[in-house]
């Protein structure tokens, strides 16, 4: 019988799994966040006890073994050492939500509620300097805050945009090889993110981990210098690149080929209709680097390269093949041009679908538990011939999703694998 | 039409700040939108005369370019900024009553939700179709939205939500703001909002893009 990494191999390799193998929670796009696991433990009368939140920002939980045994999950995924606000996953502590929801948060997980009734959140959990993430009272997760220090345009050094980006040390290396370890024997398909692979990502431009960041970190900023400071930008992957390669040397020396899969990136090129820059602009500004580093990873491991893009962005997917991404992520079939058959049929022989399960803008929120259901079906109908799919939501579940269209999702799977 | 407000056109379409701005590098050392807007008035232009004959079909080219995937957010931003370099000059004449605009927008991104990238395109793209645009900012309660109309009763209302957790927070702000102010058209936007949410929540129009926006309190204003 085919074991969860069994599975995940295959269809990583574009060959028909047993099953369609199943991913909520291996990563910071594909996960669940913390009330949306506790509806679910409350649902199947698993034991309570406080979620434990492992990504601060977008309020991720973990999705402990016996909910994972109970929905069939077959990937287990390794966040990076240190959450995007700058402390590593330790020392737990409980924290009372403003939802009234109890969790067991790190212990660095230090906020306050500023006078406007909203938590912020300070960067290595240092209230000496200011906060670098706004949880508004009517929210469910953070958001960076802005920290843009005024510059001279003559001044600029992107050196400044490079702070984040270092070599691995022992005790990281230490991390990611007895993390992974730990799951050797689980029999489950790995997904890891060492972090510093991201291009630009918009959600990492803000630092929102670093306590003085210096640059540019505005958003708008950041995409105006797309155009008008191309060279800044192309210093900052080139010199990012190099670190990453060294790192990737590194890791490889003491994780081997024991992981199945790496997060390389999570930079947005679609919006709901269109894009954030043409084709071309990715061709010339981002494809060479991330060829170098999916080149290095294709030579010296069996490692796949797993790229998050949402929105609109069926035209970068012959370029994103050529920049040797495996993986795409999350597939969000209602943007435009996403339309799945169309997906499947051109791209479906050189890229992994890792996504694409169920629109959760529309249907998983706001539908019936039959629509999920028969959304499901339909989509792991078009999505898993000749494997090449990995069943997740498209992006992470979210707090309002009721509990009975969580559920829904794996009664549709079990009708498509088999209970 | 006069050749400096063709200039001020061509430098807010192609993203020309001004003199010293580097983008785009096929206009490098020559006068931005900001240099040739306060020439302009230098010459006798009014600023009217250059609102509308410059800067409104100069930006009306952008966000059409911008709904036809022409061009993208970046170029979207470089133009607004440099609509706002031309707009320094004009707005002491807004200020002084001299020079009137269209009518008043109130924007603001709803309660919950932090997100405002689509936000600020729309007011760029509605301030550069010739209104004044009163833009609250982000996490924006109805009572906020309530306040500003009480300053502006005549004013069009703009709400984004990014997220399907905040597009309860919009519903709920249409239907405070309807109840005082049922004549008032709000416009909703956001990646997960829909024509169809847009009437089910009972606001007026619902656009993908910004010029759609634009366009729509244009027809509004027609019809008054």
């Amino acid at each position: 019988m085919s074991t969860s990494k069994d599975r995940l191999i295959a269809s990583l390799n574009h060959r028909q799994p047993d099953k369609i193998p199943v991913d909520i929670g291996s990563t910071s796009v594909t996960g669940i966040h913390v009330l949306a696991i506790e509806n679910l433990r409350k649902y199947y009368g698993l034991d309570y006890h406080p979620v434990r939140l492992i990504e601060p920002y977008q309020m991720l939980g973990e999705v402990e073994d016996d909910l994972a045994e109970i929905l069939h999950l077959d990937v287990a995924g390794i966040p990076a050492k240190n959450s995007l606000f700058g402390f590593p996953n330790e020392n737990w502590k409980e924290f009372r939500t403003f939802w009234g929801q109890t969790l067991i948060v790190p212990g660095k997980f230090i906020t306050e509620v500023d006078p406007n009734g909203d938590l912020i959140i300070f960067p290595e959990g240092d209230k000496t300097v200011g906060p670098s993430g706004k949880m508004p009272k009517a929210g469910y997760f953070f958001d960076s805050i802005i920290r843009q220090e005024p510059f001279i345009e003559e001044e600029l050094n992107p050196i400044d945009n490079i702070e984040e980006f270092q070599l691995l040390t022992n005790d990281d290396l230490t991390y990611w090889s007895d993390n992974i370890r730990k799951l050797k024997d689980s029999g489950k398909g790995v997904i890891a993110n060492f972090g510093g692979t991201g291009l630009g990502d918009i959600a990492l431009v803000p630092a929102p981990f670093l306590k003085h960041p210096k640059g540019i970190r505005d958003i708008t900023e950041w995409y105006l210098s797309t155009l008008m400071r191309p060279d800044y930008i192309k210093f900052i992957f080139e010199k990012q690149v190099e670190i990453a390669l060294e790192n990737f040397r590194r890791l490889f020396e003491v994780i081997g080929n024991d992981i199945d899969a790496v997060f390389l990136c999570g930079t947005d090129f679609g919006t709901q209709t269109s894009s954030f820059c043409s084709t071309e602009t990715f061709d010339e500004l981002y494809l060479p680097w991330y060829k170098k580093m999916t080149d290095w990873i294709h030579e010296h491991t069996t490692w796949k390269t797993f790229k998050h893009s949402c929105g609109a962005v069926e035209p970068f997917m012959d370029s994103f093949i050529r920049a040797g991404i495996d993986i795409i992520n999350p597939v969000q079939i209602n943007a435009s041009g996403m339309d799945p058959k169309t997906l499947k049929q051109k791209y479906g022989e050189k890229l992994v679908f890792w996504g694409g399960g169920i629109d959760t803008q529309k249907v998983l929120p706001f539908g019936t538990p039959s629509q999920v259901e028969a959304q499901v079906i339909e989509l792991c109908d078009i999505f898993s011939k000749d494997g090449g799919f990995v069943f997740n939501t498209i992006h992470n579940i979210q707090a309002n999703v009721p509990v009975e269209n969580i559920v829904a999702i794996f009664t549709g799977l079990e009708k498509v694998n088999g209970s | 039409m006069n050749d400096i407000l063709n200039q001020i056109s061509l430098c807010v379409e192609a993203g020309k700040i001004n003199k010293s701005s580097p983008y785009p590098p096929g206009m490098k050392d020559q006068d931005g939108a900001d240099e040739l807007s306060k020439k302009a008035l230098q010459q006798g232009f009014k600023p009217d005369e250059i609102l509308e004959k410059a800067l409104i079909p100069a930006m009306a080219n952008v966000g059409n370019k911008f709904s036809r995937k022409e061009i993208y957010v970046p170029q979207m931003l470089m133009s607004a900024k440099a609509m706002s370099g031309a707009m320094i000059h004009l707005k002491p004449f807004f200020q002084s009553g001299e020079t009137r605009r269209k009518g008043t927008f109130i924007i603001g991104t709803v309660t919950g939700d932090l997100h405002d990238i689509g936000k600020n395109l729309v007011s760029m793209m509605v301030e550069g179709g010739g209104w004044e645009v009163i833009d609250l900012g982000v996490d924006v309660s109805s009572e906020k939205f309530l306040n500003a109309l009480k300053e502006k009763p005549d004013a069009a209302v703009g709400l984004s939500a990014l997220l399907t957790t905040t597009m309860e927070n919009m519903k709920m702000i249409v239907s405070e703001i309807k109840s005082k102010h049922k004549d008032t058209k709000i416009l909703v936007g956001g990646a997960p909002v829909t024509h169809d949410y847009c009437k089910k929540i009972g606001a007026d129009f619902y656009s993908p893009d910004p010029q759609g926006a634009v366009n729509f309190l244009n027809r509004m204003r027609l019809s008054i």
